[in-house]
């Protein structure tokens, strides 16, 4: 089955994705929005959020949710760093000696690691063995009709050294001024979710584990999702610039096979969405369309999608 | 009478950003404008495999290995893309500090890619040309192939999210001609061209895809809305619009 969501959501005074330091001024990601007036081309730059931010951010849930079902995560991912089994020096620390043979290797880091089965790897050594992400998220956007109201601007902060009597004069700095980056906006994203490619191999086509561990390990997945939005607990700087807002609409799908949610990017998109799930019916298949405007809360939305999943014997 | 082949096409609203890097295993970060053929071919293998409920992406023969999306490539005769609006390419250099193996270092990074994000919806219609002998061999059907145009997901990277807004299937006409309109791309071959565009040197799809550091390559024509084309021009009428095939 696969899922697939569309996520608005308000954030204020936000610094979810810091990309650089320069100096004492750190630096929201922003990305140019085109506004074509008579034929020009002119852009405005909006602060927006990466894919592989949230990716990471979901990956930090779903090895916390992995690990309170019992079900295994490998050092590296634990700590959040994601370096996925990328070489010999990690792949040692799950399978010692390293089997030759890359469907063995494959086999023994999805066994090891939940974030690596349900996230996709990368060894990159001989034989490179490579399995892609069951998971897919586009970049946070903010919401075409308001990206113009979008704003990234920096604070000033001072942070204050202790006074110290005994050294002359411009020798140590009293206080330390530096800017952060904030933005506003209302964003929208899409995350999409191949719950049939979670303790399957991909390159024998076999499954890797037995049924229970695998529903296991969807659940998880799912749960890592729906935690991720409800918590709003992703991207950066949260301790200091938890943003002012939250979800305010989410659309789910859930199919048989791969189908995307139009980005929420678009005003229309839960029609649009719901519009096209109709013609899956023309090829006999089942699915599950849920939003959460104005007068229903995402958690009953989502709450509906892990239901339709159970029912469906997904998890 | 030649059979008319069957051809699909995909009209796909991207989520504002569409990361297609120009050589898969090089650090040169360099991203395409336009969609390649590979991309539209590995693009609609993945929901193909997954109707199959093959779950392979690699192909391991020994000491070569392949992208799955290879065993679906002979199921289509062309692949071309019209992109209706300019996506602008956007790369700023970047420094960031990461933490390895318990050293701060300092870096400076970009991270290029194809912007679609603006006032104006930047659409991308892919058209899909069948060969019917190859998929009458295969295990699909017509109706696997129709759904799968559906089910694209993303082109390129996993952050170029699309989703499907309408997919027509039809019989295209295929006809010789000295002159063609068309807003798809087509490859810059002994033709001449009377309008806007740019030229993308792209991976020949049809020499098989995965590894790109031997595969041929063709220069591709990326219209900007439409174009004249002129020579001697094998061309498909799919729906209202043409097609320029390869010679
Ligand atoms: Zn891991």
């Amino acid at each position: 089955m696969f899922l697939s969501v569309g996520v608005r959501f308000e954030a204020n005074v936000e610094a979810l994705n810091m990309v650089e330091t320069a100096g004492n001024y750190s630096k929201h990601r922003r990305v140019p929005y085109l506004v074509e007036e008579d034929g020009k081309l002119k852009t405005v730059y909006v602060p927006a959020l990466s894919g592989e931010n949230l990716a990471h951010a979901y990956q930090e849930h779903l090895a916390r949710e992995a690990l309170s079902l019992n079900l295994p995560v490998c050092d590296d991912c634990r700590r959040g760093e994601f370096y996925k089994s990328m070489n010999r020096v990690h792949l040692e620390k799950k399978v010692s000696p390293i089997p030759g043979e890359p469907a063995k290797i494959e086999e023994a880091i999805v066994k090891a690691c939940v974030v690596e089965d349900v996230g996709g790897f990368l060894y990159a050594e001989n034989p490179p063995v490579r399995r892609s992400s069951a998971f897919q998220v586009s970049y946070a956007l903010p919401v075409k009709s308001m990206a113009l109201f979008a704003t990234s601007e920096p604070q000033l902060h001072a942070r204050h050294a202790q006074m110290d009597s005994s050294s002359k004069k411009g020798n140590a700095s009293e206080q330390m001024i530096y800017y952060v980056e904030i933005g506003t906006a209302l964003y929208g994203f899409t995350f999409n979710l191949d719950l049939d490619a979670i303790g399957v191999s991909a390159i024998t086509s076999e499954p890797i584990l037995d049924e229970n561990e695998i529903k296991a390990r969807r659940d998880a997945a799912v749960k890592a999702l729906f935690r991720m939005l409800s918590s709003a607990q992703f991207g950066a700087k949260l301790s200091r610039f938890f943003p002012v807002g939250g979800i305010k609409e989410v659309a789910v799908a859930v199919t048989e096979h791969p189908f995307v949610v139009t980005s929420p990017i678009y005003d229309d998109y839960i029609l649009k969405t719901e519009r096209r799930l109709k013609v899956l019916k023309d090829f006999g298949e089942d699915y599950l369309f849920t939003a959460a405007t104005e007068d229903r809360v995402p958690e009953e939305a989502l709450k509906e999608t892990v239901e339709y999943l159970k029912q469906k014997g997904a998890l | 009478m030649i059979p008319l082949p069957f051809f699909l096409k995909a009209t796909m609203r991207p989520a504002g950003i569409v990361a297609i890097r120009a050589l898969p295993q090089s650090k040169m970060r360099i991203a395409l404008r336009y969609v390649p053929p590979t991309t539209l071919i590995g693009a609609i293998a993945y929901p193909l495999l997954h109707i199959a409920g093959d779950r392979s992406e690699t192909v391991y023969e020994e000491k070569t290995f392949r992208s799955s999306a290879g065993g679906v490539l002979e199921l289509f005769d062309w692949v071309t893309v019209k992109t209706l609006g300019k996506p602008r390419i956007q790369g700023a250099l970047l420094k960031i500090n990461t933490i390895y193996r318990g050293n701060v270092q300092s870096a400076v990074t970009s991270f290029p890619f194809a912007v679609t994000y603006g006032t104006n919806d930047i659409l991308i219609t892919a058209v899909y040309l069948i060969n019917e002998e190859a998929l009458g061999r295969s295990s699909y059907t017509r109706k696997d192939i129709e759904r799968a145009a559906w089910g694209i997901t993303r082109l390129g990277s996993r952050e170029s999210v699309v989703s499907v807004e309408d997919v027509e299937t039809g019989r295209a006409e295929v006809a010789e001609a000295e002159m063609a309109k068309t807003a798809y791309a087509f490859p810059f071959n002994g033709v001449e061209v009377k309008g806007k565009g740019t030229l993308q040197s792209v991976v020949d799809w049809r020499s098989g895809i995965g590894d790109y550091s031997k595969a041929g390559r063709m220069v591709m024509f990326y219209p900007e809305e439409s174009v004249e084309v002129r020579g001697r021009l094998r061309t498909i009428k799919v729906g209202e619009e043409v097609v320029v095939l390869a010679q």
